[in-house]
């Protein structure tokens, strides 16, 4: 009777134990990165500068081919290889350049981290919040597991980045195919410069 | 006799009246107005925003489903919305859910968007990608308010300054 109740109690505590080193892994690679970015903004001079420097770092803890695949939503499917190929290389730019502009070289944010979540196996939510410029921001980063952990989505006061490209893109889907979401990219790409 | 008659059937059509009423009342507060082969799935949000147990699945503006039940998951706090989905959807698993309002103070719906997995969510899975309820109000306050730390931040360059 005991044997029966041990091993789904080993089960379980070997199972917490797991989750719980994930977690650990993933807040450890989240703030190394941040760290590593606060580093490069607080010495970077200009904007252009910025993003050469932070690009390697931003490409190694975000998943941009997912981010991609998940922002486009159903139309992704009906895009042929090359398609989706150059649909990830306008969105990765999209990103880094939306990103990067709103740093100003030199000022550097605060991040508070506040204990994270597993949702389900592979994936944890950390939520932080990050004073910059005198304004607090809560951000929710979404990490999953595909060979290391990277983040797949960032939750910036309850709006998530990859819901709020998937609603436009998923509507330029809908009225022009394939062609209208490159353009849609192209156009975006285009306006951050 | 002839008046007995006709205050009995008054009688009866009042009450089967009264019967449908009450039928179409619980059948629709409670939602269970999907017909036809449903499935359950679990979305987990940081904050349900009052969605309750009747509360509309939306996808494209199109009701799929209906909110079957609202729990709380004691370990993280965060809210368990279980939905009650027609059995032709197929979402892909990573579909996102979002809880919304129509209009500004109008009523609270669960709206689905689907993503573009190989993989489909099967009966009792769990949307983890969802964006909870946006709070106008906190929002609406820190425009109106400016950050409270703001000033802090100001005061602390101030200091620095100083010699």
């Amino acid at each position: 009777m005991k044997c029966r109740l041990l091993f789904p109690a080993l089960l379980f505590a070997l199972l917490t134990g797991i989750a719980h080193a994930s977690n650990e892994t993933a807040e450890n690679r989240l703030k190394a990165s941040v760290g590593d970015v606060v580093t490069i903004v607080k010495g970077a001079t200009n904007r252009d500068a910025l993003i050469t420097a932070v690009k390697p770092t931003l490409e190694n803890i975000l998943n941009f081919g997912i981010m991609t695949r998940r922002s486009i939503g159903p139309g992704w499917k009906q895009l042929t290889t090359d398609q989706q190929k150059e649909a990830t290389r306008l969105f990765t730019t999209l990103i880094l350049r939306t990103y990067t502009a709103k740093f100003t070289p030199g000022e550097y944010p605060s991040v508070e981290y506040k204990p994270s979540s597993s949702p389900a196996p592979g994936r944890v939510e950390i939520p932080t919040t990050s004073l910059y410029k005198g304004s607090r921001y809560d951000v929710v980063y979404r990490m999953e597991e595909s060979g290391g952990w990277q983040i797949t989505d960032v939750v910036i006061e309850g709006v998530s980045l990859v819901a709020n490209y998937r609603t436009q893109f998923d509507a330029e889907f809908k009225q022009g195919g394939s062609e209208a979401v490159l353009k849609a990219l192209h156009h975006a790409v285009m306006e951050t410069k | 006799m002839k008046h007995t008659k006709l205050e009995l059937s008054v009688g009866i059509f009042v009450l089967l009246g009264m019967a449908a009423i009450a039928y179409l009342t619980i059948k629709l507060g409670a939602g269970s107005m999907v017909g036809g082969k449903t499935y359950l799935i679990e979305t987990r949000f940081a904050n349900a925003g009052g969605i309750h147990p009747g509360c509309s699945v939306l996808l494209s503006g199109v009701t799929v489903g209906r909110v079957e039940g609202v729990r709380m998951d004691p370990s993280d706090y965060s809210a368990i919305v279980t939905l009650k989905l027609t059995g032709e959807l197929r979402l892909p698993a990573d579909s996102m859910a979002s809880v919304k309002t129509s209009g500004l103070i109008g009523d609270k719906f669960v709206s689905l968007s689907p993503g573009a997995d190989e993989a489909f969510l099967k009966a009792g899975e769990r949307i983890t990608l969802t964006e909870s309820a946006v709070d106008l109000e906190s929002l609406i306050g820190k425009m109106a308010f400016g950050s409270v730390d703001k000033g802090k931040e100001n005061q602390e360059k101030v200091s620095k300054t100083k010699p």
